[in-house]
């Protein structure tokens, strides 16, 4: 039987996006083996990792959405694991395939989210007053 | 504790005048929030300055959703998307 999973692999800051590519292209391969398909491939560039991995600070971001029996994904999964350019990956199992550019693609490096972010503690400082007044007032 | 209930007996007026209705669960109803673990964005507002994921009683996420948002947040953190921990 087909799932659906979507799966994030991070590649190796020193590889060049070719590599990366063809990496991809190799996964997209193995899963065609077990008679699945990839409805959508992301490549999200080389992002700012928010910490560092076997001394890697950025990394090639690649989504994939696969429909696939379990099998495929787990042979997907034993070949990253075994290459040293993949710094990691997670597989999720979701319900439908989102075929929309996904949150990877909108905001790059998450340094600039959490520059952003700094106005935030202010407001929710006062949220949090809020909160418990209302609670002693209950 | 007893300077709390002291506190509380000095001004009872000034405490209805800061009353505010509960909020509610920002990932419940409709055109609510999806919780995703890719989008930092969102994710990044129920995360404390340091990295922590902030108490529901504050954010007034719904404790089933709660559970889901902390899945995202260790799915973001596994992923390099987010820290463990900030600073």
């Amino acid at each position: 039987m087909q799932r659906f999973y979507e799966t994030i692999f991070i590649a190796r800051q020193d590889i060049t996006a070719n590599q990366v590519e063809t990496l991809a292209k190799h996964y997209t391969g193995v899963i065609k083996e077990f008679g699945g398909e990839i409805t959508k491939t992301e490549f999200c560039g080389l992002r700012n990792l928010a910490y560092k991995i076997k001394k890697n600070r950025k990394g090639h971001y690649v989504l994939m959405n696969i429909a696939v029996k379990p099998e495929g994904i787990k042979e997907v999964e034993r070949q990253m694991k075994i290459n040293e350019d993949v710094l990691r990956y997670l597989s999720v199992r979701v319900d439908t395939l989102d075929n929309a550019p996904s949150a990877l693609m909108q905001n790059r490096g998450f340094r600039e989210d959490f520059a952003r972010e700094e106005a935030r503690p202010a407001s929710k400082e006062k949220a949090s007053t809020e909160e418990t007044v209302e609670e002693l007032a209950v | 504790m007893s300077d709390y209930i002291e506190d509380d007996n000095l001004k009872p007026s000034v405490r209805k005048q800061f009353f505010r209705r509960r909020k509610s669960c920002p990932f419940s109803g409709q055109n609510a929030m999806k919780i995703d673990y890719k989008d930092t964005r969102t994710l990044s507002k129920f995360v404390s300055e340091r990295g922590k994921m902030m108490p529901s009683r504050i954010t007034a996420v719904s404790i089933k959703k709660q559970r889901i948002l902390a899945v995202a947040v260790r799915r973001a953190r596994f992923l390099a998307l987010m820290p463990y921990v900030n600073g």
